[in-house]
C-alpha cells in the first residue's frame, strides 16, 4: 500500500495534507455548526439557571419555563454540541491515524445536517412543550430514529478506514476512537429502544434513563475526549506516551467499569436494591481509569511544558486532561455511602455532568478544534488574544459552575436532610450558589461568543495565510521565532525563505 | 498516490515540488511532529496508592449493596431514614381538632370536587349543591350513609339529580368523619362541631349493618332509618391534636 507510512517527510506531510483537505467540509461543518449550538446551549443554561434562584425571571413566557428550558440546555448542550464536536473529533482522528482519505466526505456532510434538523426539531419540540420528560432523552420520541441513522452515515466510515488501515501499530487513540465509535450505538440504542420502544415497568424506565445517562458520559464523551488527548498531547510535544502499562490499565479498566455505572441516581427506589449500589461502585471506580490515564498524559505533558503552555491545543487539552482527575475524584467523593443521599436530589449530579461534559469533554473538544482547524482550512487562527480569552473565562467559568455545583449541592443535600427545618431552608442554602452558577455560565458565553466568531472566521477562509502557528506566549519573545517559523505576524508569507513581510 | 499508468514507477512524489507545495499550502500539516512509540515507564507507587483510594471506597458502596444480583430484594432497609418516636421535635405540631380534622378532610374532598365542584355548589342540574343543603349540615348519620352507599331518588330539597355512585369503598373512620367534618365547616357551611373517628367508624358499622348493603340509599331509608346522629362521644373543637393520627397531642 503506497499510505504506508514512508519514510519521506515531505511525502507524509502531503499524505496527511490530503487527508485533512478530504475531511475539510464535514469537519468544519461539525465544529462551527457544534460552536453555535453550544453558544446556545450556554444562553438557554443561563435563563434555567437564573430561574432557580429568581422564579420570576421571565416568567410569562411559556416557552422558556424551567420544565422546558433546562432539558433544551442539556439537550442543545449534548446533542447539539457534544455529539457534533465529537463527530468532528472522531472523524478526521480516525482518518489520520489509519492513513486513509475520506471517500464519503458528501454523505457524512449530509448525515450531519440531518443530524442538525433533527436536533433542531428535537430542541423546538421541548421548547414548544412536547419534550418527553425523560433527563437526556427529552427530545420527542420519533428524533432519536433520524439521528442514529444519519450516526450510522458519519461513524461507518470510520469503521472502515479503520478495518482498512496500514498494518502495524495501532494507536492508543484508535483504541478508543474505535471504542467511543462502536459504544455510541450501544448505549443510544440500548436506552431509546428500551423506553422509547417498550412499555415496560415505567420503573425501569426510570432507571435504564439513570444508566444511559452515565453511560454517554463514560462511554462516549469520555472515550472521545481522550482518543483526542492520547493525540495531541504526544503529537504537539513530541514526546513519547509516559508508560504504555498505564495506557492499558487506563482504556481497559475504563471498559470494564464503565458499563456498570449509573443507578445510583435511584438509590432508594423500589428497583432491585443491590442495582444502586453497584452503579456506585461502578461510579466510584471510574476513579481509577481517571487516574491511570490522567498520569500518564500529564507525565507525557509535564516533559516538555514550554510547549504546552504555548500551544493553544495543548493548553486546553492539559485543562481537560486534569479536569479528568478531578472528575474522577468526585466521582469517588459524591457517590461514597455517606454522601450519596446528600448529592442524589441536589445541583451535585448537575455539577458533575458539567465537570463530565465541560471540564473534561469540551476542553479537549477546543483542544483538537485549535489543532485541526488550521490543518483542514490551511489558514492559522487569527488571534492569540481570542483564544487567551477563550482559554480564561472558560476556565474561571468552569471552576466556578462546577465547583460551586458540587459543593453548594452536597451543603444544599445536608439541609434537604435536615427534617426539623421547613423544605424551604434548603433552598436558601442553595441560594448563592444558584446565583453563582448564573455568574459563571455568562463567563461561559461570553468566552463561546469570541470562540465563535473566531471559529465561523477561519470557517469563512479569513484565518491567517502564513506558515506560522498562532502560539500564546508573549507576543514578541525571542524563542517563538525559530528558522522554520519566521518572525510572528509575517502575514501572507511563502514559507521559509520568502522575504519577510516586515523586518522585525 | 500511485500514478495508475506508471505502476512500477516508485517515486511517485516530486520531493522537492511537495515540499514546496506542502509548506506553502499546509503549513501546519509540514510541520507536524511524528508520533513517537510508547514509552515503557512503570506503574509508580504514588499511583497504586491513589488507586486504592478509590478501590476502598467502592468496597464500602458494594458492602452495603446487600445480595447482589437478588432482583427481588428491592427496598433497602434504612436509606430511607424513619424519624425516631421519641424524637422531640419529631412530627408536626399539634394543631386544634377542627383544623387537623379540616385539612384531612381537604385532601379527601378532591375527590368529590370532580361533581360537587371545588367551591362545593355542584352544578345545579346533574350534581346537587353541598353549601347550605339540610342534609349536609344535619343529623350526621344520614350523610354518613349518603356518603358511603351514594343516593338514588331526590334530593334533601325534594329535586331528583342523577344517581350519586357509593363513596365508600376502602374508606376508613377517620376519613369519614374528616370529610364530613370538611364539607359541613366549608362552602359556607358552619356546623362547627367536629365528626370524629370513632364516629366514622359507627357510620361504616351501621352502613354495613344495613338490609339493603351495597345498594345506595334512598330519601324514603334515610328518613326512616337515619335521621339521627352517629354515636360517640363529641370532641371539643379546640382540643389539641396531632395532624398525623388525630390523637390528642399534650400540650407544650
Amino acid at each position: 500500500m503506497s499510505q504506508a507510512s514512508t519514510t519521506n517527510p515531505a511525502a507524509d506531510a502531503a499524505r496527511r495534507a490530503e487527508i485533512d483537505r478530504s475531511l475539510r467540509h464535514p469537519v468544519m461543518f461539525f465544529f462551527t455548526s457544534g460552536a453555535a449550538w453550544l453558544a446556545v446551549a450556554i444562553l438557554l443554561g443561563i435563563i434555567s439557571s437564573a430561574k432557580v434562584h429568581s422564579p420570576g425571571f421571565l416568567d410569562g413566557v411559556s416557552w422558556l419555563t424551567y420544565g422546558r428550558v433546562q432539558p433544551a440546555h442539556m439537550s442543545a448542550l449534548i446533542y447539539g454540541w457534544g455529539c457534533q464536536a465529537a463527530f468532528g473529533m472522531l472523524v478526521w482522528l480516525m482518518a489520520r491515524l489509519s492513513r486513509q482519505e475520506c471517500r464519503a466526505a458528501g454523505l457524512i456532510l449530509t448525515a450531519g445536517h440531518v443530524w442538525n434538523l433533527a436536533v433542531s426539531i428535537g430542541l423546538f419540540g421541548i421548547l414548544a412543550g412536547k419534550g418527553t420528560g425523560i433527563p437526556w432523552m427529552e427530545f420527542p420520541s420519533f428524533a432519536w430514529v433520524p439521528m442514529l441513522v444519519s450516526y450510522a452515515a458519519i461513524a461507518i466510515w470510520s469503521m472502515i478506514q479503520f478495518k482498512v488501515r496500514p498494518e502495524g501499530h495501532v494507536f492508543i487513540s484508535q483504541w478508543y476512537n474505535l471504542a467511543a465509535l462502536i459504544w455510541f450505538p450501544w448505549v443510544f440504542v440500548t436506552a431509546h429502544f428500551l423506553i422509547h420502544g417498550f412499555s415496560g415497568s415505567p420503573l425501569m424506565a426510570a432507571a435504564v434513563n439513570a444508566w444511559y445517562r452515565s453511560a454517554l458520559v463514560f462511554l462516549f464523551f469520555i472515550p472521545t475526549a481522550l482518543a483526542a488527548a492520547y493525540y495531541l498531547i504526544p503529537k504537539v510535544t513530541g514526546r513519547p506516551v509516559y508508560s504504555y502499562t498505564l495506557s492499558l490499565l487506563g482504556f481497559w479498566s475504563l471498559a470494564v467499569i464503565a458499563p456498570w455505572a449509573g443507578m445510583q441516581k435511584l438509590a432508594g427506589a423500589p428497583i432491585p436494591a443491590f442495582l444502586p449500589y453497584l452503579g456506585a461502585a461502578a461510579t466510584i471506580l471510574i476513579a481509577i481509569p481517571a487516574i491511570a490515564v490522567s498520569v500518564n498524559l500529564l507525565k507525557t505533558a509535564a516533559s516538555a511544558w514550554d510547549t504546552v503552555v504555548n500551544s493553544p491545543s495543548l493548553r486546553f487539552t492539559v485543562a481537560g486532561v486534569i479536569g479528568l482527575l478531578v472528575l474522577g475524584f468526585a466521582a469517588t467523593f459524591l457517590n461514597v455511602p455517606a454522601i450519596l443521599p446528600l448529592s442524589q436530589f441536589s445541583l451535585s449530579g448537575y455539577g458533575f455532568d458539567i465537570l463530565a461534559l465541560y471540564g473534561v469533554f469540551s476542553f479537549i473538544a477546543f483542544g483538537m478544534i485549535y489543532f485541526v482547524v488550521p490543518r483542514i482550512t490551511r489558514r492559522e487562527w487569527l488571534s492569540s488574544r481570542l483564544i487567551k480569552i477563550h482559554f480564561f473565562l472558560s476556565v474561571y467559568g468552569l471552576l466556578t459552575v462546577a465547583l460551586v455545583a458540587v459543593f453548594g449541592g452536597i451543603m444544599q443535600g445536608q439541609a434537604q436532610e435536615d427534617y426539623k427545618q421547613p423544605w424551604e431552608n434548603a433552598m436558601e442554602y442553595a441560594y448563592p450558589y444558584a446565583v453563582a452558577s448564573t455568574l459563571s455560565w455568562c463567563f461561559l458565553l461570553l468566552s463561546n461568543v469570541f470562540f465563535f466568531l473566531h471559529l465561523a472566521l477561519m470557517w469563512l477562509r479569513l484565518g491567517r495565510r502564513s506558515s506560522h502557528p498562532t502560539l500564546l506566549g508573549h507576543a514578541h519573545h525571542d524563542d517563538l521565532h525559530d528558522a522554520t517559523h519566521g518572525p510572528e505576524g509575517d502575514i501572507d508569507n511563502a514559507g521559509p525563505g520568502s522575504a519577510p513581510a516586515h523586518s522585525h | 498516490m500511485i500514478d495508475p499508468s506508471k505502476p512500477d514507477l516508485e517515486e511517485s512524489v516530486n520531493v522537492t515540488e511537495a515540499h514546496d507545495r506542502v509548506v506553502r499550502g499546509a503549513a501546519a500539516a509540514a510541520r507536524e511532529n511524528k508520533i513517537k512509540e510508547n514509552g515503557a515507564e512503570p506503574v509508580s507507587l504514588t499511583v497504586m496508592v491513589l488507586c486504592a483510594i478509590p478501590l476502598l471506597s467502592a468496597g464500602w458502596a458494594l458492602g452495603n449493596a446487600g445480595t447482589l444480583f437478588s432482583y427481588k430484594d428491592t427496598v433497602k432497609d434504612g436509606y430511607v431514614r424513619v424519624i425516631p418516636a421519641d424524637d422531640e421535635a419529631g412530627g408536626p405540631p399539634p394543631k386544634d381538632a377542627l383544623a387537623a380534622y379540616m385539612a384531612k378532610g381537604a385532601k379527601l374532598y378532591s375527590k368529590c370536587s370532580g361533581c360537587h365542584g371545588p367551591d362545593g355548589k355542584g352544578d345545579g342540574n346533574a350534581y346537587p349543591s353541598l353549601a347550605g343543603s339540610a342534609w349536609v349540615t344535619g343529623e350526621t348519620e344520614r350523610l354518613a350513609m349518603v356518603i358511603l352507599n351514594g343516593l338514588s331518588g331526590p334530593a334533601s330539597t325534594g329535586k331528583t339529580y342523577g344517581v350519586m355512585p357509593a363513596q365508600g369503598a376502602g374508606m376508613k373512620g377517620e376519613d369519614l368523619g374528616a370529610l364530613m367534618t370538611y364539607i359541613r365547616n366549608s362552602f359556607g357551611n358552619k356546623t362547627g362541631d367536629v365528626v370524629t373517628k370513632q364516629m366514622g367508624a359507627a357510620g361504616l358499622e351501621i352502613s354495613n349493618a344495613r338490609p339493603k348493603v351495597g345498594t345506595a340509599v334512598t330519601g324514603e331509608e334515610l328518613a326512616a332509618d337515619h335521621t339521627k346522629n352517629l354515636p360517640g362521644d363529641a370532641l371539643d373543637p379546640k382540643t389539641m391534636l396531632d395532624p398525623i393520627t388525630l390523637e390528642p397531642a399534650e400540650a407544650k
